[in-house]
C-alpha cells in the first residue's frame, strides 16, 4: 500500500489476525477529546486532534480539490492534487494527509496554492488521453470537472511528437467492470476499497514511475459481490461499467430515487433512466443502510427489467399454452375462479419482491372472502411468539449499529451474500474497531476472519444454555456490545422453532446483562425485501400446512422460488399468478396477471430492520401491465367484495391502521418485548441434532436468486465469468 | 340603386336563386357558412363542384361546393390533384384543357403506376401507422418457464 503509516498498513493487510483467544474485557469509550482553534482561508474552525487540514476545511464549507481522497477509505496522500499552502510552512502540505496543528493558518486559495494545483493537472494531463468524447465517464470525470476549475489553460506537452503518449495494456477483470488503463490518475481508490472494504485483496500496482499499472499482476477476475464500487470510485474513465459501455451520457438521463430489492437491506439507489428505459442503477447514500456501496447483483441485475417480462394478460387455452388475452376476460376468469371457490381452499402466496401496498390489497380480499390462507414463501416458526412481536423476526441491532459491535455471532448466515451491504459494515468493524466474528455453519469466505465454530445445530443450544466449554461464550460475555445474527434460512429446517428459541435465550440472556440497554443483541436476517412487510401485515410464514388442505384456487402475488409447484395441488386447481417477469409461478400459472417491477411504481418496501422505505416510478410499466395493488383492487371489484381505497393514499392510510411503521418512510423503530418472546419460546428448547447449513455458500451462487436476476444476461455472465475464473490456477 | 344598397339585395335574390331556393339556399349556408354566386367550371371524380367569380378578390374568386355525400364531414384534401391547381390559382387551366393532364389521363398505362387519388385517411380505420424501426427495450415472455424452457408445442 502507498504512503500509509505502517500502523495503518498493518492493520489493514494482516489476513490472519485470529481471535485472541483470551477472554478480553473491552475499555468503555474513551472521553471526548478537546478541540482547539484553527483557520481556515482565515474562517476560524474548532476541530479535535488528528484532524486533517482537508476534513478542517470541508467543516467550514471549503472544498479542496482532491483525486485519491475518499471519506471512506484509508488515505494515500498520492495524487498530491489538495496541495495547500500552510503559513510557515516552507512547502505546500497534501491536505487529506496533513494532520491540523493548533493555530495553523491554512490558504486555500492563495496563489501557491493554485500555483501547486495546476502543475499537478498538468502532471496528470500529460499522462491521461485526451479521448473524453468517447469516455464513459464524460460529464460525471472528476478530472474533467477539475481541470477546468482548477487546471491551466494551455499545455506544455510537446513529447506528443517524440515518444507519443504513455499507454497502458487493458485489464481483463470480469464481465462488469471494463478498464482502460490508460486513462488511470494513479490514485489507488479501487485498491483500497477492493483491500478494505469488499476484502479481496487482488487489486494493486506494479512498477513505478512513468511504467506504474494498477492491476490484479496476473489476469484475473475481481471475484467480489462489491466490485461494481469501483466504478463509482474511480475519479477518471479507467474503471468504467461494461453493460453500460456508451449508452448514454449523464446529462441525457433522468435520475430517480428509490430502493432497492433485490436483498433484505432495501439499499437507496438512484435508477438512471431514459426513453423509459432503466439504464443504470447508482447507489445513494444512505448512512444507515448501505453507506454509499451497492452489491453488484442490485447495481447490474437492472437489465434483467428488460427481459421475460409479462406485458399483457394470459389465459391458458384449451391446448393449455398460454394466450394473450384482455384484462377483462383475465379479470372475469378469475373472479369467477375465486367465487367458485370455497372460502378455506382459496389461498394466497406472496413472494419475494412483493411490495407492502399489493400484500395488504391481497389479504384483505381474501380475508373479505372469508379465507385465512395468506402465505409467504419463506418459513418462520409459528410455535412459541412466533411472529407476534415484531422483534421476533427483524434485525433488531440496526445495520448502521453494527460497527459499534465488539463480538458478532453468526448463526447460519452467510452475510456475504445474503446481505452483501450488513457484511461489508461487518468487516469495517472488524477492520477498523478489531471487532471479532464467530460463525456456526458451513466453512464460507466471509472477507474476514472469524473463529469457527462448527457447523452442528446443538453448538447453538450449547451456547444457549451456558453449557459450552468454547471461548466464543466467554467472549460474547464479557463483550459490550454483542451481537447475535440468526440467518433466516435455518428456520425453514425441522429444528427450525428450537434454533430460533436457543438464538433468543442465548441473545437475551446476553443483553440482560449488558450496561448499554438499549443495546439489541438478537437479530433475524431475512432473505428477501417483502418479507418483514408480509409478516407486520400479519402474513402466515409458509405454505406447508395450506398445501396440504389441497387449496382449489392459488392466487400467487409474485410468488417464484418455487415452494409451491404443481404436483403439490390438486388436479383442477386454478393458479393465478400476478408477477412482472415469466419464470417458476407464471409458467405453471392458469391466469396471469402481468405487474409492475419496483422501478416502475410507487411502493413500500420494509427492509430487514423493520425500516418502510418507498420505490418511486422510474419507468412506466411495460405494455398492458399495471401496478400490483391496482391489478388487485380491480379484481376485488369483479369478485363482488370492493376493496374500500381507490388511491395509493387510501392504500397507505390502510397500512397505517395495520401499522403505522410500514408507513414511517426512513424511520425505524426500536423493538421490544424481547422477554415475553422468550419466555413463549421456553419451551421450545428441545435438542437439535442438525446441522446449520446456508444456501448461498459461494460467489457463483449468488448473483441469480430472484426472477429479475434470473433473467438478467448480465447475472448470468457473471456466474459463468466465476464459475471460469475458479478453474483458473490463479 | 347602390345608394339604396338594392344591389346587395339583388345580388342575395340572385345567390338564392342560383342555389335554387330559400331552402337549398340556407342548407348551403349551413354547411359552408358562406354564400357565393359564380359561374360553375367543371367538377371532380368525387362530385365536388367548382366554381369561379372574380368580382370576389384574389383568393376567394375560386371555390368548391363538397358533394352532398359528404355532409359537414368534407376536408381540403377531398379536392382532387387534377382539380388542386385550379383551385389554388396556380394554373387557369381546367384540368381538361390541360394537355399534359389530359394526354396521362388519357393513357390506361399510366394506371398501372399512378395510385388512385384519396383523400387524407387520418383519423379513420384506415390510417396509416408507421411500423417501429427501433429495437424493442422489453424482451417479452414466450410463455415458458425459465426452468423447464422448451419449446412452445
Amino acid at each position: 500500500m502507498l504512503r500509509q503509516p505502517l500502523t495503518r498498513a498493518l492493520t489493514l493487510s494482516s489476513p490472519v489476525r485470529a481471535a485472541p483467544l483470551a477472554a478480553r474485557t473491552y475499555a468503555g469509550p474513551p472521553p471526548p477529546p478537546e478541540k482547539f482553534e484553527v483557520f481556515i482561508d482565515d474562517k476560524p474552525v474548532m476541530v479535535v486532534p488528528g484532524t486533517t487540514i482537508l476534513q478542517a476545511a470541508a467543516q467550514v464549507g471549503v472544498e479542496i480539490p482532491r483525486f485519491c481522497y475518499h471519506e471512506r477509505l484509508a488515505v494515500a496522500g498520492n495524487c498530491r492534487m489538495c496541495l495547500v499552502e500552510v503559513e510557515k510552512s516552507p512547502k505546500p502540505a497534501a491536505a487529506c494527509a496533513m494532520p491540523i496543528m493548533k493555530g495553523m493558518r491554512v490558504k486555500t486559495n492563495s496563489d501557491l496554492t493554485r500555483k501547486a494545483r495546476e502543475g499537478v493537472m498538468e502532471f496528470l494531463l500529460v499522462n491521461h488521453p485526451l479521448d473524453c468524447p468517447i469516455c464513459d465517464q464524460g460529464g460525471e470525470c472528476d478530472l474533467q470537472d477539475q481541470s477546468m476549475a482548477f487546471g491551466s489553460d494551455r499545455s506544455r506537452f510537446t513529447d506528443i511528437h517524440f515518444s507519443g503518449k504513455r499507454a497502458v495494456e487493458d485489464k481483463d477483470v470480469g464481465p462488469l467492470i471494463k478498464t482502460i488503463m490508460t486513462r488511470c490518475i494513479h490514485c489507488t481508490r479501487c485498491i483500497r476499497f477492493a483491500s478494505e472494504v469488499a476484502g479481496v485483496d487482488d487489486f494493486g500496482t506494479t512498477g513505478r514511475g512513468t511504467d506504474m499499472q494498477v492491476g490484479t499482476y496476473v489476469e484475473k477476475m475481481f471475484l467480489s459481490e462489491l466490485s461494481g464500487n469501483i466504478i463509482d470510485l474511480c475519479p477518471v474513465g479507467a474503471l468504467t461499467s461494461k453493460p453500460y459501455s456508451f449508452a448514454a451520457r449523464p446529462w441525457e438521463t433522468r435520475r430517480i430515487d428509490s430502493v432497492d430489492v433485490l436483498d433484505p437491506l432495501g439499499s437507496n439507489i438512484v435508477v438512471a433512466t431514459r426513453t423509459n428505459e432503466v439504464l443504470r442503477i447508482l447507489p445513494r447514500t444512505n448512512e444507515e443502510i448501505n453507506e454509499e456501496w451497492l452489491s453488484d447483483k442490485s447495481r447490474f441485475a437492472c437489465d434483467g427489467l428488460k427481459r421475460q417480462r409479462l406485458v399483457t394478460p394470459m389465459m391458458k387455452d384449451s391446448a393449455g399454452n398460454l394466450a394473450p388475452v384482455d384484462w377483462e376476460d383475465a379479470m372475469v376468469a378469475a373472479a369467477r375462479a375465486i367465487k367458485d371457490c370455497p372460502p378455506n381452499k382459496l389461498l394466497a402466496v406472496a413472494g419475494d419482491l412483493a411490495d407492502a401496498e399489493s400484500l395488504v390489497a391481497l389479504k384483505d380480499l381474501v380475508n373479505r372472502l372469508g379465507s385465512e390462507n395468506t402465505c409467504t414463501e419463506q418459513y418462520f416458526p409459528l410455535d412459541g411468539a412466533g411472529i407476534d412481536f415484531r422483534s421476533s423476526y427483524l434485525f433488531n441491532t440496526k445495520i448502521a449499529n453494527i460497527e459499534e459491535a465488539d463480538y458478532i455471532l453468526l448463526i447460519g448466515a452467510n452475510t456475504r451474500f445474503e446481505a452483501p451491504l450488513l457484511n461489508a459494515r461487518i468487516r469495517k468493524a472488524f477492520v477498523h474497531k478489531e471487532t471479532d466474528i464467530a460463525f456456526i455453519g458451513p466453512k464460507v469466505d466471509l472477507t474476514y476472519d472469524y473463529t469457527h465454530v462448527g457447523d452442528s445445530a446443538s453448538v447453538v443450544k450449547d451456547l444457549a444454555t451456558g453449557s459450552s466449554t468454547h471461548e466464543v461464550l466467554k467472549r460474547l460475555e464479557s463483550a459490550r456490545h454483542p451481537v447475535v445474527i440468526l440467518g433466516a434460512d435455518q428456520l425453514k429446517t425441522p429444528e427450525g422453532a428450537a434454533i430460533l428459541a436457543y438464538t433468543q435465550e442465548l441473545a437475551l440472556r446476553l443483553q440482560d446483562k449488558l450496561e448499554d440497554k438499549n443495546w439489541k443483541v438478537l437479530n433475524v436476517l431475512q432473505r428477501t425485501a417483502s418479507q418483514a412487510a408480509a409478516l407486520d401485515i400479519g402474513y402466515q410464514p409458509g405454505v406447508g400446512k395450506a398445501l396440504q388442505d389441497g387449496p382449489q384456487v392459488v392466487y400467487l402475488l409474485g410468488a417464484d422460488s418455487g415452494v409451491v409447484s404443481r404436483d403439490q395441488l390438486p388436479k383442477d386447481a386454478v393458479v393465478i399468478y400476478q408477477g412482472h417477469h415469466g419464470d417458476v409461478g407464471a409458467g405453471m400459472a392458469d391466469i396471469v396477471l402481468p405487474g409492475a417491477a419496483y422501478t416502475e411504481k410507487r411502493a413500500t418496501y420494509v427492509n430487514a430492520e423493520g425500516r418502510a422505505q418507498q420505490t418511486l416510478v422510474a419507468v412506466s410499466p411495460p405494455g398492458r401491465a399495471r401496478e400490483d395493488w391496482k391489478i388487485i383492487r380491480a379484481l376485488s371489484e369483479v369478485v363482488g367484495e370492493r376493496l374500500p381505497y381507490d388511491s395509493l393514499d387510501e392504500v397507505r392510510d390502510r397500512l397505517a391502521e395495520v401499522s403505522p411503521a410500514l408507513v414511517a418512510y426512513g424511520d425505524v423503530q426500536d423493538n421490544n418485548y424481547f422477554a415475553q418472546a422468550r419466555a413463549l419460546s421456553q419451551s421450545l428448547q428441545k435438542p437439535v441434532s442438525g446441522k446449520v447449513d446456508v444456501q448461498l455458500k459461494q460467489l457463483e451462487d449468488y448473483f441469480m436468486t430472484d426472477t429479475i436476476s434470473r433473467a438478467s444476461p448480465t447475472m448470468a455472465k457473471c456466474v459463468q465469468a466465476v464459475l471460469k475464473q475458479k478453474q483458473s490456477q490463479y | 340603386m347602390s345608394f339604396l344598397a338594392l344591389d346587395k339585395w339583388a345580388r342575395l335574390f340572385r345567390i338564392i336563386k342560383q342555389n335554387g331556393g330559400i331552402f337549398k339556399t340556407t342548407y348551403k349556408l349551413w354547411r359552408f357558412d358562406t354564400l357565393k354566386e359564380g359561374t360553375f367550371v367543371g367538377s371532380d371524380m368525387f362530385g365536388n363542384k367548382y366554381y369561379e367569380n372574380n368580382f370576389y378578390f384574389f383568393g376567394r374568386n375560386r371555390w368548391v361546393e363538397y358533394h352532398p355525400r359528404f355532409a359537414w364531414e368534407y376536408d381540403a384534401t377531398h379536392v382532387t390533384a387534377d382539380w388542386y391547381g385550379w383551385l389554388h390559382n396556380k394554373t387557369d387551366n381546367r384540368p381538361c384543357e390541360d394537355c399534359a393532364k389530359y394526354y396521362m389521363n388519357c393513357n390506361e398505362y399510366v394506371n398501372n403506376w399512378l395510385m388512385p387519388f384519396s383523400e387524407n385517411l387520418t383519423g379513420t380505420e384506415k390510417a396509416y401507422y408507421p411500423w417501429s424501426t427501433v429495437n424493442h427495450h422489453i424482451c417479452v415472455w414466450d410463455g415458458c418457464a425459465m426452468c423447464n424452457r422448451q419449446p412452445k408445442k
